[in-house]
């Protein structure tokens, strides 16, 4: 039954007994039946002697029968103790097995607890609390700080992006107003043929228009 | 076809060349044949064990044909099954067979599929409970006979499946499981 040595389940006093009992209660079945042929033929036997007229033998007959049949209940009873036996002896054993499993459950229950000290689980809850509460003031501490500091460091960023975006703006302009000038100026040397004089008064003032302008923008 | 006691016969029982040992050797193998499977069918229907050569064994004559096996006939055929390894002779003189329509391997196999279906592992029967108890009637174990039984028994011993054991000298032959 689960020995490394032996290969066989080994036989234990418990199943000698069992092995006694369930013999004897295939030898009580064997002669239950001896007996009931016995009380068959005696019945008959007594019937025929009647039959014959012959009373006193059929009496005798009849005495027979009652003994065997007496007989036979008391092997019912036997019987019937055999079988109670073995049950209880099969119970008895299916207990034995179930205290041991609960035994062998409640030694794992405590060696594990065994492992885990009521003091230290204590000890370790506390020094997390304390832990917990430390990271929650820096927190508060550090929070404070922030938001002064922030305040000071976004204004100055705001300055620096403001003051970058209009010297990227600025170049854009000039672009898109000299475009319509040139041509202009490629009409100025056909002027001077006509009116030299009127063509120089023209070219200056749109010169200084182009000088102008981006400044005001 | 003819019945005897609920088997139905084969054709080739109502054939009186079947019923004598044909000489030429094709034939004769294909006849072998048959009737090796006529026996062990016959035998594993109607739970017999043991056949004796001598004896009036109901298939080795067919009186309807007038036709009986001569007694070389029924010692070639038997020994054609023991050649097989379903039978055993039981003495030197060819005399007795035992016949094994399930192998020992089989009937072992029988037997641990029987503990496990009823539960009795762990458990001590008798041998006589394994062959005539109630938990053994209408399975194949029931009457069985004695000798394949205690070979199965031995096997699975070896095989360390069970333990068989005596208690005092008035009880049966005890077996414990372990399967």
């Amino acid at each position: 039954m689960g020995n490394l040595f032996v290969k066989k389940p080994k036989i234990t006093e418990v199943d000698r007994a069992i092995l006694s009992l369930k013999t004897q209660r295939r030898k009580l079945g064997q002669y239950q039946q001896q007996l009931e042929k016995v009380i068959e033929a005696e019945k008959q036997a007594a019937r025929d002697l009647i039959r014959e007229k012959r009373k006193d033998r059929a009496l005798l007959a009849l005495k027979k029968k009652r003994t065997q049949e007496e007989l036979l209940k008391q092997v019912d009873q036997w019987l019937i103790n055999v079988e109670q036996q073995l049950a209880d002896i099969e119970l008895t054993s299916k207990q034995k097995a179930v205290f041991e499993s609960l035994k062998q459950g409640n030694s794992a229950i405590k060696a594990i607890q065994s492992e885990v000290n009521l003091d230290d689980v204590q000890k370790l809850m506390d020094d997390t609390a304390e832990a917990k509460a430390y990271q929650d003031e820096l927190s508060a501490i550090l929070g404070e700080k922030l938001s002064a500091e922030d305040e000071e460091d976004i204004l100055a960023e705001f300055d620096n992006l403001e003051s970058q975006l209009i010297v990227e703006d600025m170049p854009e302009v000039p672009t898109t107003e000299l475009v319509p000038e040139e041509p202009e100026k490629m009409d100025l040397p056909d002027v001077p043929t006509k009116a030299p004089v009127a063509s120089n008064a023209e070219t200056t003032p749109t010169k200084r228009k182009v000088l102008e302008e981006p400044l005001e923008a | 076809m003819q019945k005897l006691a609920d088997f139905k016969l084969p054709q080739f029982f109502n054939y009186p060349p079947y019923f004598t040992l044909q000489p030429v050797r094709d034939t004769r193998e294909k006849q072998i044949q048959l009737w090796k499977e006529l026996i062990l069918d016959y035998c594993k229907s109607q739970k017999i064990f043991l056949i004796g050569v001598e004896e009036d064994f109901p298939l080795f004559s067919n009186s309807a044909i007038d036709r009986s096996l001569s007694h070389e006939a029924r010692e070639t055929f038997l020994s054609a099954i023991v050649g097989e390894g379903r039978a055993e002779w039981l003495d030197k003189g060819h005399r007795k067979c035992l016949v094994l329509w399930h192998r020992i391997q089989d009937w072992a196999d029988i037997i641990l599929q029987f503990v496990r279906d009823n539960g009795l592992e762990d458990s001590v029967m008798t041998v006589e409970e394994i062959r005539s108890g109630t938990e053994s009637l209408g399975t194949e174990l029931q009457g069985i006979d004695r000798t394949i039984l205690m070979r199965a028994l031995k096997l699975l011993e070896n095989k360390g499946k069970l333990a068989l054991f005596k208690g005092t000298s008035a009880d049966d032959e005890g077996v414990k499981f372990s399967v």
